[in-house]
């Protein structure tokens, strides 16, 4: 449904893309997660047509967006990260004025309103159908904003930021509305919020400096990343006695005391890769006469992940040997 | 067209939702209400004395339109920046922009509509001025057909300001900037025929030519000549190109 291929932008001498490549399927919903600066913006406006790239291509539903670009814009929705309202009109009259300009030439007026309606319906504005662009809240801004995007029933929709500035009410709305759009559309959103992220994307692609450092499921990276899986474990118990015992169960590689509350005693136990130590670690614990108050996996959050690919440290790579 | 005429409308209802239009027109309307008033009481005095040597009769269309054509003119150097300033700038600084460049439009639909919208309140805005011509037509007997001539004039002249006002806006973000400049790039076309003055008659031929006021006069005086047409109608079209170049060049940018 989308495809960039090679896509770059330089201002002068800065690259703020750099030969970027992604694909996003059909119904699907791809994440841009980068933090501020690394080029989600840039991406989002070459491929909305809003500017052309300085290499490379962008294809959305089949057409070129700097070839054919009226075409593509037709099966676009784009939400800015300032959502493009004007603010002298109300709500009603800024979405019908979207709909004359977005929708194909044959539709009715009559039919127009009836979009709008349903469209307002959709993103729950209607109770602020006549209030002034410029006198709502930034969530509903936000959701006009949405409505605008939606209004033609594109087949792409490019969110940039949808829930930035939102309170949290407003953020889980938000990404239930989103959700509720995938299927029928295909999203690209970007955010520098990760929970978003593994809560509405299917697949991520996470920039840093304009250009792309990973592309995968949001399990897969935090599979990927997290290395020997590790455990966590609370014992109710003294932390010397616990510590030693836990140590001698096999597979078990190290163990770190982590916290403690009273008698229980809590400790991160790094196992060995592909054993799972979870049946003998608890029989153990039981055995003793200790009480096991928790025994859960430990995940490595998505903002590790994000930290540890888009910080910059050097990676220490192999030195290669120089040839004589 | 349709997407001209949309964007044409939004445009206009922009207009009419600040006090933009309120403001120009009844800064235009004032005035002129003022020069109408003053040529009127200068035209019966010497019309009345005139009349006490016996000798013949003022003409309403020489003397009393056509000087008031030529200071209604001037006054749109002050008056049209105030139309212009905002029709990209403001689009750029509150985002809105995004939003008509990403949207199934091709530019010269967003720019004729842009065009025809401020071009609409500028008919709005000579409309309330046929109020004093009214008077004319009901207190005295003048020709229609000069002032219709005049009126066709400053359509034309206004349509080129407006054309070069929109080029204007395109280039800042700030409207304070752009109606500023929009101002200095009037001006500046208007009194280009004097600074030809000191290069020899070749030189000043060319720059009185291109002098933007120098083709009104005889609009005022109610001819209409194909030479002051053509220089209008090219120099909107130029505008226009150039606002078109303009909107490609700063895509270009971002």
């Amino acid at each position: 449904m989308i495809e960039v291929q090679h896509l770059s932008k330089r201002y002068g001498r800065v690259t703020a893309v750099d030969d970027i490549s992604f694909k996003v399927e059909r119904g699907e919903i791809l994440g841009f997660l980068g933090p501020n600066g690394a080029g989600k913006t840039t991406t989002m406006r070459m491929l909305t047509g809003y500017m052309p790239p300085t290499d490379g291509r962008a294809i959305v539903a089949g057409f070129d967006v700097f070839d054919q670009p009226i075409e593509a814009k037709r099966r676009t929705g784009y939400l800015p990260e300032t959502p493009p309202l004007y603010t002298e009109m109300t709500v009603r009259e800024y979405l019908q004025f979207v709909a004359r300009i977005k929708l194909p030439k044959g539709v009715s007026s009559a039919d127009r309103k009836a979009r709008v309606d349903q469209v307002m319906q959709k993103t729950w504005i209607a109770d602020m159908a006549d209030r002034h662009c410029g006198k709502l809240s930034k969530g509903y801004r936000q959701r006009v904003g949405l409505a605008q995007a939606i209004i033609h029933n594109p087949e792409v929709l490019v969110l940039d930021e949808p829930t930035a500035g939102l309170d949290p009410k407003q953020i889980i709305e938000t990404r239930e509305l989103i959700r509720s759009l995938a299927g029928d559309h295909t999203i690209v959103l970007s955010t520098h919020i990760l929970p978003e992220v593994s809560q509405t994307c299917q697949r991520v692609v996470i920039i840093n400096k304009g250009r792309v450092v990973a592309i995968d499921t949001p399990a897969n990276l935090t599979a990927q990343l997290r290395g020997s899986s590790g455990l966590y474990v609370q014992v109710d118990a003294f932390e010397g006695d616990a510590a030693a015992m836990l140590a001698r169960v096999p597979g078990v590689l190290k163990v770190t005391p982590a916290d403690r509350q009273g008698s229980a005693a809590g400790f991160e136990i790094d196992v060995e890769a592909g054993r799972d130590v979870r049946r003998d670690l608890s029989r153990e614990v039981v055995g003793s006469g200790w009480g096991l108050l928790e025994l859960r996996p430990l995940r490595i959050s998505l903002e590790d992940i994000f930290l540890e690919l888009t910080t910059d440290e050097p990676r220490q790579e192999p030195e290669v040997p120089a040839d004589a | 067209m349709r997407n001209v005429m949309a964007i044409a409308g939004k445009e206009l209802r922009g207009y009419f939702a600040s006090p933009i239009a309120y403001v120009v027109m009844g800064f235009f309307a004032l005035l002129f209400g003022m020069f109408f008033n003053a040529y009127l009481g200068a035209f019966m005095q010497q019309s009345m004395q005139m009349a006490g040597f016996g000798g013949g009769s003022m003409n309403v269309n020489m003397n009393l339109v056509r000087p008031l054509f030529g200071n209604a003119s001037v006054v749109l150097l002050f008056v049209i920046p105030m139309i212009t300033m905002r029709t990209y700038s403001e689009e750029k600084r509150s985002g809105t922009i995004e939003l008509l460049l990403t949207s199934p439009l091709t530019d010269a639909e967003i720019i004729l509509g842009k065009f025809l919208g401020a071009l609409g309140l500028y008919l709005a805005m000579l409309a309330v001025t046929l109020l004093y011509m009214a008077i004319l037509f009901w207190a005295g007997n003048p020709d229609w057909k000069p002032i219709a001539a005049g009126y066709l004039g400053l359509f034309l002249m206004g349509a080129s300001f407006i054309a070069v006002g929109l080029l204007i806006s395109n280039l800042t973000k700030n409207q304070i900037v752009a109606g500023t400049a929009t101002f200095g790039v009037f001006l500046l076309l208007w009194v280009v025929s004097w600074i030809g003055e000191g290069f020899g008659p070749r030189v000043q031929a060319v720059l009185s030519y291109l002098s933007i006021i120098e083709h009104f006069d005889d609009f005022a005086k109610g001819v209409i000549d194909t030479k002051h047409l053509v220089y209008y109608l090219s120099f909107i079209t130029f505008g226009l190109f150039l606002t078109a170049k303009s909107v490609d060049s700063e895509r270009w940018r971002g």
